[in-house]
């Protein structure tokens, strides 16, 4: 039974590890990239550089008329406020579509999954209007205050299958006992969520952190850009680009994201330990 | 009698959607709506040409068709690979087994690359005809071909990239397994149920909440696929059309070629048909999705 | 828990008032009376240039500041379009040949030509360096740089193999011979002598002037004939087959940028391009490259190549400062100073002057560049009638079309008649 265990455990280890190769050449490879000469990137799929040369990095830092850092400290701000935004408005709109009975409930849920559906490109031109009117272009407005507005339909309706997964019992019990709304969703539902709100932390972080289309359009001071931006300014498709430098500072974009995301594994398993009292 | 109270809190909590969906959203796709009857260019002000646009799109442009096959054939196989991927995994992974963390970052990692310039240069190098995977497959005497510029072959390297970046379904899967109850699984083992009869009966029908938001969001979320095809096709669709996707045609025609109007009538028609697919996994999730007991 | 409140409160304000500060920090130079915004594509290099002539403006012309918006040319024209929409297009813009026609024919640009000889100061320029401007008979931009279509070739390669260089002229029947003979001589699998030019819009644009048509005649209409392109896609489907040029499936991965061109994966030795990107092709790839012009019809006839601006600066019709957004201008494409500065890194300077002054301290790979467009003044022809509206979209087409030959989806007769239903049918959507 032990040994079998034990078998199953290396089976499973060896298949893990293996998938895990395939998951990694990219990122080793973008890290070999970031140590080529630019002569060597498009013509080697090797992952060792053949002479090692890491002046990619102070050039890539200091290349722009920025310094790098300046673009981290950017997407930082805006990437955290819409993570406060997005978990605070999104988990009351999921409370209310979920727990709440009111009129028009259903139809809101459906408007809701309905602005998931059209194809931002044709929104883009009627919003930068709107937010050029709000006199918000060239800040990080636009960004940020759709998140505390509950704008992003994903993140609502992935709190609300989870909190339809909650026993109704708990909340129903509150209510008789005379207990608020504000109180059930903040002393029952959120404790009970803390795994799904974790997750929707993490992802409006890489999202916003990866964004690049909502930067592009209202960022147009260098002051202001976002890493991912800073990261474009490398490249001029029909001229001359500095793929070293890209690579450099885009290897070094994806460590806060990395650390943040094996740091919140812990949140994670705390999190279950929080529901599994049921 | 207890709801009576609810009733008005309900409209408290969604004030912040409320003031975005009327202040932001609402506003906007109106007015992407009313250019879809317009000659909208984007400089000059637009002219009403009533259905002209609709009209065209439905009987008289060939790259409409192409592109909504490529569509299809594209959310018909990515979707459901990246969410059996995504659910095989997450299952392995919640063995409770070690090095649990570093595998979930090591399997997140594709997504969080994203659809980047990056990823679009290492995709042609991988799987170019003298590409890495071709190496490979040489080892085992298999001659591939040059898959990502090859028009019979250049949409199955985006859906693997689509299957390759299941991050985000796989830790939503996570998520939802580890809020499973697990006295109902001891209950099982008492009685004997065998793993697979566990997976069968109790994960899988205490998860469907999970797996219906996972499907729902990627089919719509594959309908509108639009990142991969641009930066690995530089924006074309090509080779012959073969990667032009529904929405990268789209987008060719409101920014390329300044025919905004004829692009806001291809998204409504869009959004009208990822409505209908929408409603119908709605209307079959009755039978199938089972909300707490 | 008190604490812990009040950590969260402070959190959350420190987290507003950054947001705040973001949100509204000054404008760059807001004491200046007039701030103009200039909006460029380009690398770091071209970044690093104009924010020093910028710079060099503010400096004597304290009234007026500057900011510089750029990124590179694939995301350009979205955020152009985007601001172009909300009215709030940059005040100097940098426009390109292929463009300038599309924005100003659609009232987007201010028609410089009032102010010729006022605040423009464009008298280094010949006629028709500023006819290269011109829409419709009127000045929407000004060039901030010559350059030509040209072959850029691995001459170390060419050198190595003993194969003759391609000076001028080459035919476009030799090219195939010689093109054919390179690549056996090569004997590198994977590794074709040129790349399949097909596809590109300038090469059949060269081509068709070689045989005494226009790519568009002065009504807006597609110049070339269906025979005509069948001749054109059927010359390449030859290439293909004789080795000399690579296959469809390998030309595929070109998509018209510098990266991606097969020259810089080591696919091909020639890649059909312009002048001014001999420095972008360099730095990618290890071998020395040179500049040659296209084929030519006949040993004796005009080259169909003309000289043209590689970009231009244009000012944006909604521009509050219409006088000093044109003499900011002038300033680019004309000052001895600023040319020092932005060098030729667009391309050759129009304003002859302006060339004098920087030709001492050109490098060798300028210097080429600059020799060439000396070398091929008398070989080139006039400008051509300019693209109707559309123009853009038959280049896409011409890139499908040639690959449905490539990949045997067509015979050459075939697509060349598909080509011109197609193009007729896009012309007249406009």
């Amino acid at each position: 039974m032990i040994i079998m265990r034990h078998h199953k455990s290396i089976l499973s280890h060896a298949l893990l590890g293996a998938a895990s190769l395939v998951m990694l050449y990219p990122l080793l490879w973008m890290l070999a990239s970031s140590f080529r000469p630019n002569a060597e990137i498009f013509t080697s799929i090797s992952l060792i550089p053949a002479h090692p040369d890491g002046s990619a990095y102070p050039r890539g830092w200091t290349g722009l008329q920025v310094p790098f850092g300046r673009f981290f400290w950017n997407s930082a701000v805006i990437a955290l406020l819409s993570v406060a935004g997005n978990v605070i408005s999104c988990s009351l709109a999921a409370f209310a579509v979920t727990r709440l009975h009111f009129r028009g409930r259903d139809l809101c849920f459906a408007l809701m999954l309905g602005t998931m559906m059209i194809p931002y490109q044709v929104t883009l031109i009627p919003q930068y209007i709107l937010f050029l009117n709000l006199d918000w272009v060239n800040t990080i407005l636009p960004l940020v205050v759709p998140k505390f507005l509950a704008a992003d339909a994903f993140f609502i309706f992935l709190l609300a299958q989870f909190f339809r997964g909650i026993p109704r019992e708990l909340d129903e019990a509150a209510v008789m006992d005379g207990c608020p709304p504000w109180r059930i969703y903040w002393n029952i539902m959120l404790p009970l969520s803390l795994p799904v709100l974790g997750t929707v932390a993490i992802f409006t972080f890489i999202f916003t952190w990866d964004d690049f289309f909502g930067p592009l359009v209202y960022l147009t001071d260098i002051e202001a850009f976002t890493v991912q931006l800073g990261l474009r300014g490398f490249l001029d498709s029909s001229g001359t680009s500095d793929w070293s430098a890209m690579f450099a500072m885009a290897s070094l974009t994806l460590a806060p994201v990395l650390i943040l995301f094996v740091l919140f594994q812990r949140t994670l398993i705390q999190g279950i330990a929080t529901t599994g009292l049921k | 009698m207890a709801r009576r109270p609810l009733l008005h809190a309900g409209h408290a909590f969604l004030l912040p959607w409320f003031v975005g969906f009327f202040g932001l959203t609402l506003g906007p796709a109106l007015a992407s709506l009313y250019l879809s009857f317009t000659n909208y260019d984007l400089i000059q002000a637009p002219g009403w040409v009533g259905l002209a646009n609709y009209v065209r799109i439905l009987t008289a442009d060939a790259k409409v068709a192409e592109s909504v096959r490529v569509t299809l054939l594209y959310v018909v196989l990515s979707v459901p690979f990246k969410l059996g991927f995504a659910l095989a995994v997450a299952m392995l992974l919640n063995q409770g087994m070690r090095g649990l963390p570093l595998y979930r970052a090591l399997f997140y990692l594709p997504s969080l690359l994203g659809a980047s310039v990056a990823i679009a240069t290492l995709w042609r190098q991988v799987f170019s005809g003298d590409g890495l995977l071709n190496r490979v497959l040489l080892i085992f005497g298999i001659h591939g071909a040059s898959w990502v510029s090859d028009p019979d072959t250049a949409i199955y390297t985006l859906v693997a990239l689509s299957v390759w970046q299941f991050g985000s379904p796989m830790i939503i899967f996570l998520a939802g397994l580890r809020q499973l109850p697990r006295d109902i699984y001891e209950a099982a083992a008492l009685d004997g149920a065998t793993a697979w009869y566990q997976f069968w009966h109790i994960t899988i029908p205490l998860l469907t909440p999970v797996i219906f938001f996972n499907l729902v969001v990627q089919t719509i979320d594959a309908f509108k696929a639009f990142t991969p095809a641009f930066i690995i096709s530089g924006g074309t669709g090509g080779p012959i059309n073969a990667t032009l996707f529904y929405t990268l045609y789209l987008y060719q025609e409101a920014f390329g070629y300044l025919r905004m109007g004829y692009a806001a009538a291809l998204a409504w028609l869009l959004v009208l048909a990822i409505a209908a697919v929408t409603a119908l996994a709605f209307l079959s999730s009755r039978r199938w999705v089972h909300y707490e007991t | 828990m008190n604490a812990h409140a009040m950590s969260r409160r402070s959190l959350l304000a420190t987290a507003a008032a950054l947001a705040a500060s973001q949100a509204f920090a000054p404008d760059a130079g807001a004491q200046a009376a007039t701030r103009l915004r200039l909006y460029w594509w380009g690398g770091t290099e071209r970044a690093e240039r104009t924010n020093k002539t910028a710079a060099l403006y503010t400096q004597t012309h304290p009234q007026v500041a500057i900011a510089g918006e750029t990124v590179g040319w694939g995301d350009y024209w979205t955020r152009l379009a985007t601001q172009a929409a909300g009215r709030n297009m940059p005040d100097l813009v940098q426009m390109d040949y292929g463009y300038i026609f599309e924005y100003a024919r659609r009232g987007a640009l201010l028609p410089l030509d009032a102010y010729l000889g006022k605040e423009l100061d464009l008298s280094g320029f010949d006629a028709a360096s500023i006819d290269g401007g011109k829409v419709d008979g009127k000045i929407y931009g000004v060039s901030l740089g010559l350059n030509s279509t040209s072959l850029v070739y691995d001459k170390q390669e060419f050198d190595r193999l003993g194969l003759p260089a391609l000076d001028w002229p080459v035919t476009w029947e030799d090219f195939a011979k010689r093109m054919a003979e390179a690549t056996k001589a090569l004997k590198r699998d994977g590794t074709w002598a040129t790349a399949n030019a097909g596809g590109s819009g300038p090469a059949l644009e060269v081509w068709l002037r070689g045989r005494g048509r226009e790519m568009y005649t002065p009504d807006g209409k597609f110049g070339g004939t269906a025979s005509d392109m069948a001749d054109w896609f059927g010359y390449w489907q030859d290439l293909r087959a004789s080795g000399a040029s690579a296959p469809a499936e390998v030309q595929a991965l070109d998509k018209s940028d510098v990266d991606t061109a097969l020259i810089s994966l080591g696919k091909a030795l020639v890649s059909f391009a312009n002048s001014n990107q001999l420095v972008g092709y360099q730095a990618v790839n290890k071998s020395k490259l040179d500049l040659a012009m296209y084929p030519a019809a006949s040993a004796t006839a005009k080259s169909g190549q003309y000289l043209k601006p590689s970009q231009m600066l244009s000012i944006a019709a909604t521009t509050k400062s219409k006088e000093e957004a044109v003499k900011a201008l002038s300033f680019f494409v004309a000052d001895l100073e600023a040319g020092k500065l932005l060098g030729v890194e667009r391309g050759i300077p129009a304003s002859a002057p302006v060339r004098k002054a920087i030709a001492p301290s050109l490098d060798a790979m300028a210097a080429r560049m600059s020799g060439y467009i000396a070398e091929i003044a008398d070989k080139v022809s006039p400008l051509p009638p300019p693209p109707p509206r559309g123009a853009g979209e038959i280049l896409a087409l011409l890139v499908r079309s040639n690959e449905t030959v490539g990949f045997k989806r067509a015979t050459a007769t075939a697509a060349g008649a598909s080509f011109i239903k197609e193009a007729t049918d896009i012309l007249s959507r406009g």
